[in-house]
């Protein structure tokens, strides 16, 4: 048995005994035990790259209902076989293995017996404590359900929280709205969602095979678009009438007649009516051309543009687009919504021709408000950003398409059209209001670096220096530098664009004042950069208080070398160099900072320098003067010297006279 | 100022007139001073200078040379035989001529001298300035000198100097 792996203090994981029948997409299963009630559970090791929903897992905490893989615990521990740190979730271990063990397995239909007692009724519950804790589960499909049982009369959905939500969701099991959007950015949804997912997993679990793949998935969106989602997964499928009424409610596209939980118990307990038809869009009078595409109703040719973004613009400039929205339509609800978000007919045209993309998107998002935002070819809802970034950060093309997306500052007129709660929206908008703010920013902190974490509140860390340490929070990144610290190659500086923008967007204390000096090139002090690195973590290790770091501490007084050399007067920069030394030894950033940002110091010395440098100047002109002096002195001495001679004549006369007058005359 | 010049002009007549007059009542003492000074006179020749240093070298000395012979010439009777006994003495004539010879010595000595004590002077000084320049280098490195301000230079200097120490 391998060195068991503890998480928190409480669960016992064995990295011995992988479980690999438990899997997730983005995690493998291991055997963890609780130390306390000798309880088995899993161990999700999770993939570093993909974001956990925390928000989830915090608010699923102390769930009730066992029909759920339900999150014991989570938390982040050194893991051997890959050698660096890794998230890991504890949930329920469930007693009858999977459902569906791949895509393609097949198994015995469920009978409506199975259906009801055992996957429905125990669902519902599941279902709506999630809904009542504000939680959307987004990962229903029937590889993602266990039977909770060793009887297997009992099923239970999957985890829901090691990546973001409808990530591994094929395009059948998501409602139409999810389809349409890239699968990174299909966002946390709502229980509608959900619901539809039970649907077509229903409709799985009925035919005893997993609904196949499309071969062409953007045509299948049309065709959902078109037909409805309810006749393209049932197709030809014969299904009893019960079964036909509880799909069509739940596979229905339009939200706002799906069934809803209460609609589902009511079916379970017995209330039958007659299957309602599937309400299908209206289609216009006439059809439009879009990209060599004929499409009838609103939502297909919004899809339509989204998807011919750059050759659309003329389209919608264009008369013919005019009519067939004022005319051939006929919903004055669509003209009255594209009006709002492109200021109408007049702002249409008067849009500069280098801003078609964001037309298009309004445009699109006016005809079809539910739908993902769409710029450029990203088609995203707008939770789904975050993940998108945080997915594929280091793909160029994501980048830019994020960015692109961000400067069109779509959400605003997205918002203003939508039937969603407005307080719902109103922190996704501030927060995408400042994002343009900070992405046009070039300076470390900021840029699309500091994007992602604005965007993905939970996900650790991606500088490269500590990406292996799996840091989630601003208290983690003394101790995690101080690791780097002890490394025997380590580099140039502790700081990069990830670690100050993670620390920009996670911690309140860190702000324009500690991140504009990492990006200043003016200033050409020694040892700048390091001066304003240490500030920034000095301000962290302060905040975070975990003690001393003398690693970290002794690598910046490394980095402060030329600030130290930049003391002129010798004596002062031996006492500084001494108090360094000592500042290192305590561990402590602060006391480090306290000695390099005395400016007063500095201005001090650099002024006893300019003065002493004078005084040196002064005394070598005097010296040089001297010198000729000492050339000339024979010709300055004659002139002198002649008055002295007259002046000493002149005294040894005069004594003489008066002495000789005394002897010979008195 | 018309009056003033004939008031100097006046005095000037004044003078002259009681210094004539003098001169005549005195005459062996002219006498014997207008030889014995004669090397005055030489020097006041020979002077080209406005402020006459060697001719107040040369005189003053000269008339301490010549003033004891004066004072005998008065004492022992005021008479032509007596100032041309005391020409005819040889100790007279060193007595003169020496005492004017030490005021040439005097006169040319002196700027060897006052040559010796300006450059005293200015070694000191000089010295004094040198060692106040080491203080400066000692306090603030060589780079308060100019030519090495860079402190990336001053550290190579430094290692260069270490280097040769070791």
């Amino acid at each position: 048995m391998a060195d068991v792996v503890s998480v928190n203090d409480r669960f016992d994981i064995d990295p011995g005994q992988p479980l690999p029948d438990y899997d997730s997409p983005t995690a493998k299963a291991y055997a963890c035990r609780d130390a306390t009630s000798k309880s088995d559970f899993l161990a999700l090791v999770c993939e570093p790259k993909y974001p956990l929903r925390v928000e989830a897992i915090n608010a699923l905490k102390g769930f009730p209902n066992h029909s759920l893989m339900r999150v014991q615990d989570h938390g982040v521990v050194n893991w051997t076989l890959t050698g660096r740190r890794m998230p890991v979730l504890v949930v329920d271990r469930p007693r009858g293995g999977r459902v569906f063990k791949s895509e393609d397995d097949t198994i015995e239909p469920f009978t409506d017996e199975q259906l009801t007692r055992g996957f429905l009724t125990p669902l519902v519950a599941t279902l709506r404590e999630m809904s009542q804790r504000g939680v959307t589960h987004r990962n229903i499909r029937p590889d993602n359900l266990f039977y909770s049982d060793p009887n297997r009369r009992s099923v239970m959905l999957g985890e829901c929280i090691s990546c973001p939500a409808g990530l591994f969701q094929p395009d059948k099991y998501e409602s139409l709205e999810n389809a349409m959007a890239d699968r990174t950015a299909r966002g946390d949804g709502s229980v509608l969602d959900d619901l539809f997912s039970v649907g077509a997993t229903v409709l799985s679990l009925v035919t005893g095979r997993m609904l196949p793949e499309d071969p062409d998935p953007q045509r299948a969106i049309f065709d959902r678009i078109n037909l409805g989602s309810y006749a393209c997964l049932v197709g030809g499928t014969r299904l009893q009438m019960n079964m036909v009424e509880l799909l069509r409610g739940l596979l229905t596209d339009e939200p706002r007649e799906r069934w809803t939980i209460r609609d589902i118990e009511l079916w379970l307990g017995g209330r039958r009516l007659t299957p309602k038809q599937v309400k299908l869009p209206q289609k216009a009078a006439r059809p439009l051309m879009v990209g060599g595409g004929s499409y009838e109703n609103v939502r297909a040719v919004a899809h339509a543009i989204g998807r011919n973004w750059n050759t659309a613009a003329e389209l919608v400039r264009g008369q013919d687009f005019d009519n067939w929205l004022r005319r051939s339509l006929g919903n004055e609800n669509v003209v009255e919504a594209v009006n709002k978000v492109t200021g109408g007919a007049n702002g249409i045209q008067s849009a500069p021709k280098e801003e078609d993309a964001r037309l298009i998107t309004r445009v699109a998002i006016g005809l079809d408000p539910a739908a993902p935002m769409r710029h450029k070819g990203f088609s995203t809802h707008i939770d789904g950003v975050g993940p998108t970034l945080a997915l594929n950060f280091n793909d160029d093309a994501t980048r830019q398409k994020v960015a692109a997306f961000i400067g069109s500052r779509s959400v605003g007129p997205w918002m203003s059209v939508q039937t969603r709660s407005k307080q719902d929206l109103l922190g996704l908008f501030s927060k995408f209001d400042k994002l343009p703010t900070l992405l046009n920013s070039t300076g470390p902190g900021y840029g699309i670096e500091r994007v992602l974490y604005e965007l993905n509140e939970d996900i650790h860390c991606m500088s490269s220096m500590i990406e292996h340490l799996y840091v989630t929070d601003p208290e983690e990144v003394i101790p995690a530098l101080e690791a780097v610290a002890q490394q025997s190659r380590r580099p140039p500086i502790p700081m990069d664009r990830h670690l100050a923008a993670f620390l920009g967007a996670r911690s309140p204390d860190i702000d324009d004042r500690l991140l504009r000096p990492l990006g200043n090139a003016s200033d050409n002090r020694p040892a700048i950069d390091a001066l304003n690195v240490l500030r920034l973590l000095a301000r962290i290790q302060t905040l975070s208080r975990n003690g001393p770091m003398p690693g970290l501490s002794h690598w910046f007084v490394e980095l402060m070398k030329p600030a130290v050399n930049a003391f002129h007067n010798l004596k002062a920069r031996a006492a500084v160099e001494n108090s360094v030394m000592k500042a290192s030894d305590s561990g402590q950033l602060g006391e480090i900072l306290k000695i390099f940002d005395d400016q007063r110091a500095q201005q001090r010395d650099q002024q006893g320098y300019q003065r002493a440098q004078q005084e040196f100047t002064q005394c070598a002109v005097q010296i040089a003067q001297m010198n000729l002096d000492l050339q000339n002195k024979d010709s300055l001495a004659a002139e002198v010297g002649e008055q002295a001679a007259a002046v000493v004549s002149g005294v040894v006369g005069s004594v003489g006279t008066t002495a000789i007058v005394i002897l010979y005359l008195v | 100022m018309a009056a003033s010049s004939a008031n100097a002009a006046s005095m000037k007549v004044i003078v002259f007139t009681i210094v004539g007059g003098l001169m005549l009542f005195t005459l062996p003492t002219v006498l014997l001073l207008g030889i014995g000074m004669m090397p005055t006179f030489a020097a006041m020749a020979i002077d080209r200078r406005r402020e006459k240093y060697t001719t107040l070298c040369v005189g003053c000395m000269n008339f301490v040379g010549v003033l004891p012979f004066v004072a005998q010439l008065w004492t022992e009777g005021h008479s032509y035989e007596r100032a041309f006994a005391i020409m005819a003495d040889p100790f007279a004539w060193l007595t003169m001529l020496g005492a004017a010879g030490l005021g040439w010595c005097i006169y040319l000595i002196a700027p060897g001298i006052v040559s010796m004590g300006i450059a005293m002077r200015i070694e000191q000084r000089i010295s004094r300035l040198r060692r106040r320049q080491r203080e400066l280098v000692e306090e603030w490195g060589p780079g308060v000198a100019g030519a090495l301000d860079d402190p990336e230079k001053r550290e190579a200097k430094a290692a260069e100097d270490a280097k040769q120490g070791g």
